[in-house]
């Protein structure tokens, strides 16, 4: 038995666990402090469990990060995408537009997604997992992470080739 | 170039047929340099996930992250041998056994200097009964104490009784 090390094995996860719960809240501060919970979750559990580590942390980051949104309607804080623009970038404004303009187009219809869609397109096409991994993930079954993909990367080609053309 | 063999993959990726093998051709296909036009208007949707790549937690996390960590000392599995489990009642049996072979060895050198106790039972009843006699007779001559007193109180619960007749 290999002892688990947090800082060579639960610490690398950080960016990923951070990417999935930006992709569910797309709140930077929010994101963090879920993915500082799930690592501990992750490390508390450390003694239960010596392989399938990443995915167990999805699983927890992204219930963390549907409670987090939860709570937020409950507060009925509508979600204003002025106030999550990043707002530490030193771009001069012209290179602000074109990074924003190559990534707007699809990252503005990704985000319109519905979460499981989101949360998939995520797990999929960003971090490399086969399906049935999503299915272990997001606790649903293979064939309905088969239709929620097909659906997103629809949604994505119709939204993309329609604004595409008329954008440019 | 023929692209038929992206544009076949590109075709199977919108209906969610492709493997992840296959989608990583087509992630590399179209970060290159040189994308043919017709292709190019897909190329944000496979360069995509390399801008959220740049989605990064900095160094300062991982400082706070392992002050917490360890702040919180780990409960580490501890191997635990047969041994180890059970000395504390082998120790324990063991000193009771030594306290008892100590006991009954000195025992046995105590009773030997001692004569032989059971002989000089039967000579001892009479005595027992002799002293029970006394203690009875004793007893009896307090009990005649007791009476005498009461009866010496007589004369005095006689003279308040004529005194009330008087009154």
């Amino acid at each position: 038995m290999r002892e688990i090390s947090f800082r060579n094995d639960v610490l690398p996860l950080k960016d990923k666990f951070f990417r999935l719960a930006l992709r569910i809240t797309r709140n930077r501060e929010e994101a963090e402090d879920i993915v500082q919970e799930t690592l501990i979750r992750l490390w508390d559990k450390r003694n239960e469990l010596h392989e399938g580590m990443e995915n167990l942390g999805f699983t927890i980051c992204r219930n963390l990060a549907l409670d987090q949104m939860q709570k937020k309607e409950a507060q009925n804080v509508a979600f204003d995408p002025a106030l999550h623009e990043t707002a530490d970038s030193d771009d001069s404004p012209a290179e602000k537009l074109i990074a924003k303009e190559g990534r707007t187009l699809i990252q503005q219809i990704v985000e319109q997604l519905p979460e499981k869609q989101r949360s998939i397109i995520q797990l999929r096409d960003m971090e490399g997992k086969e399906y049935k991994e999503i299915a272990e993930i997001l606790q649903i079954t293979e064939s309905d992470v088969k239709v929620s993909l097909f659906r997103a990367r629809q949604k994505i080609k119709e939204q993309y080739v329609k604004l595409n053309r008329y954008g440019l | 170039m023929d692209y038929k063999y992206i544009e076949q993959l590109l075709e199977r990726y919108w209906e969610c047929e492709t493997s992840l093998e296959e989608e990583q051709i087509l992630r590399s296909f179209f970060n290159q340099k040189d994308v043919p036009a017709r292709l190019l208007q897909y190329k944000e949707v496979f360069s995509f996930n390399e801008a959220d790549k740049e989605n990064r937690l900095g160094d300062d996390f991982d400082a706070r992250m392992l002050a917490m960590v360890e702040d919180k000392p780990a409960v580490e599995a501890k191997r635990i041998t047969l041994w180890s489990r059970f000395s504390p009642i082998v120790k324990a049996a063991a000193a009771i056994a030594i306290v008892l072979t100590i006991g009954s060895i000195t025992e046995k050198s105590i009773l030997k200097d001692m004569p032989e106790p059971v002989q000089s039972d039967y000579m001892a009843y009479p005595q027992t009964y002799r002293q029970t006699d006394v203690v009875t007779a004793t007893n009896n001559v307090d009990n005649l104490a007791i009476e005498a007193g009461i009866d010496s109180m007589m004369p005095i619960n006689a003279a308040n009784l004529a005194n009330d007749q008087q009154q």
